[in-house]
């Protein structure tokens, strides 16, 4: 052991926190299999969707003509007509939510939580590091979903005509909307963070976005449900332009500051372990 | 300067009190025994000192600043429990994952050391679910040593180890504590205990009993005259004429006679009355018998 001569104590930076912190999660997440699992199931959920299109008598032949409907719907439309409007890449939402539940829950079944709270970790710096952790995941998984349904489109032959510029932007805006759901499953995971299955339950019900269908019943197709996490998710559709993107960022980044301030709250309030 | 500060700390769980009113003083370079029966608060206390949970009420200071504050955080080093490893990753990449948290330069290095202090150099390899209980108690105690700890904190280490696992944790607690670090250990296993810690603190429902060094606790244990005989029962009948306090031990083998003015007084004494002394000793009570005793004399017993 190194002889212990003097009483003074390092102040460990921000950035050397969060650094060494994103370091852990992001190897973390390469090494899990859970991470390549919901990455596959990503892929193959667009892909059945596609794919059922093919078939004979199937009700989504009638739904989807064009392939990158099945990655965003045409124009907002919040009220759930049909399967066709929801059965697109807002589903990674929903998945991604039950991948940051079992991530954050190895956190807590295995101890770490309290080998990372007792040294220097704040608990501002695990919730950042959650959500940006766990936004790369979704981001990904936003990534193999456009390539599941791309392979598919091809394989059925659906037409892939599309407006090039509002499909990059419908894109954008989902891949920036990952940062808002992660920020809002951390909080979740913070909340139940001693019960794992209600925070998948959890997860999986602000995921659906059922409230916000359930709203848009009520308000009608109104703009204002784009200041909810699900509201912009669909606003970023294939009629989408530089507003609907600059609306997905501002939405995405007002929740996440808004859940990693809460999330920091009720950590710093509670006992951890 | 003490390394950890307590004072009226108190913790309710709802309407069960685990603290109520706790004080505590451990010296800096001091390995500080912390005993107390289950359920007495000790890992309440120490979970607190470790940041994991909140007191009701009360102050805790590390080396003079909030228990909250991040710079001493820093420098703690801490076995609550089990370690907090990833049981499908291997015990090399766990250490390198906690050396990473807590922003080693040299990874590899620290990591090296930590395990050849432990005595796990061969194991490092192995994932951490496959690990056997004395080797995750050792695993943890090198995730607590990261980064050269001024203070360490260490709830039950020596559980579960053999006895060729507590004596290589003896020598790296002592180790530990010769290079200024200082060490709070929790355990039942009084015996090892007393090999290592430098000062106690006894807890019972949430209050400490006495907290004493160890010099103290030698003054505080009574001595006592050791005899075997063949004729056991009647030498106890005979002794008890004689001296207030004659006890036969745990085992059943010898007799303990407390307050005889010297060995040879007990032996004259009983040679007086036909009786022959095969072994005679002078021992003092141990850590172990003085907490029952303790215990005993809070009970009313």
């Amino acid at each position: 052991m190194e002889k212990v001569n003097r009483l003074a104590f390092d102040t460990p930076s921000f950035g050397k926190r969060i650094k060494g912190m994103l370091a852990v999660d992001f190897y973390r997440l390469f090494h899990t299999p859970l991470f390549y699992i919901f990455l596959a199931i990503a892929a193959i959920i667009p892909a059945m969707i596609v794919g059922t299109t093919g078939m004979e008598g199937s009700e989504t032949a009638a739904l989807f003509t064009n392939v990158w409907q099945a990655i965003a719907v045409e124009s907002p439309l919040y009220i759930v007509k049909n399967i066709g409007q929801y059965a697109n890449m807002n589903m990674v939402f929903i998945f991604g939510g039950i991948m940051v539940s079992i991530f954050i829950g190895h956190d807590y079944k295995s101890g770490y939580v309290k080998q990372l709270f007792t040294t220097h970790a704040k608990k501002q710096d695990y919730v950042i590091s959650k959500t940006i952790t766990c936004a790369f995941a979704m981001a990904c998984m936003c990534g193999t979903y456009l390539v599941g349904t791309v392979l598919a489109g091809l394989l059925v032959g659906l037409s892939f005509a599309v407006n090039f510029g509002s499909l990059v932007c419908a894109l954008l805006g989902k891949v920036i909307m990952s940062l808002g759901w992660a920020s809002l499953y951390v909080f979740i995971n913070i909340i139940f963070r001693k019960n794992f299955w209600i925070s998948i339950l959890a997860s999986f019900f602000f995921g659906t976005g059922i409230l916000i269908i359930g709203a848009a019943a009520i308000l009608g197709n109104s703009a204002i449900l784009n200041i909810f996490l699900y509201g912009s998710s669909v606003y970023a559709c294939l009629s989408s332009n530089f507003l609907s993107v600059l609306v997905c960022l501002l939405c995405s980044g007002v929740w996440a500051v808004i859940y990693n301030v809460l999330g920091t709250y009720i950590l710093n309030k509670s006992d951890v372990y | 300067m003490n390394a950890i500060e307590i004072r009226n700390l108190c913790k309710t769980f709802g309407d069960k009190q685990a603290l109520a009113g706790l004080n505590m003083t451990v010296p800096v370079g001091a390995i500080y025994g912390f005993i107390g029966e289950n359920g007495s608060g000790k890992s309440t206390t120490e979970k607190i000192i470790c940041g994991l949970m909140h007191p009701t009420s009360g102050e805790v200071k590390l080396y003079g600043r909030d228990y909250t504050n991040a710079d001493v955080r820093a420098s703690m080093g801490v076995l609550i429990e089990a370690p907090g490893c990833f049981p499908s990753l291997s015990v090399w990449n766990n250490l390198m994952i906690q050396a990473t948290n807590l922003g080693i330069k040299d990874k590899v290095d620290a990591v090296r050391k930590v395990l050849t202090l432990v005595r796990m150099e061969g194991a490092a390899g192995n994932k951490f679910k496959n690990c056997s209980l004395g080797m995750r108690q050792r695993i943890g105690i090198a995730m607590a040593l990261l980064g050269n700890p001024k203070l360490l904190v260490l709830d039950e280490p020596i559980n579960g180890l053999d006895a060729d696992g507590m004596r290589i944790m003896r020598e790296i607690l002592t180790d530990i504590a010769q290079s200024g670090a200082t060490v709070l250990v929790s355990s039942h296993l009084l015996g090892e205990l007393e090999k290592i810690a430098t000062h106690y603190g006894i807890i019972r429902g949430g209050k400490m009993l006495v907290e004493m060094t160890a010099e103290e606790l030698d003054q505080s244990c009574p001595t006592f005259v050791a005899i075997q005989t063949k004729e056991m029962d009647k030498a106890k009948t005979i002794l008890k004429q004689k001296y207030a306090k004659v006890l036969t031990d745990e085992e059943q083998t010898c007799l303990r006679v407390y307050d005889a003015e010297s060995p040879e007084a007990v032996v004259q004494y009983l040679y007086e009355n036909d009786i022959i002394v095969n072994e005679l000793k002078t021992d003092k009570i141990g850590l172990e018998e003085y907490y029952i005793n303790l215990m005993a004399n809070k009970e009313g017993k």
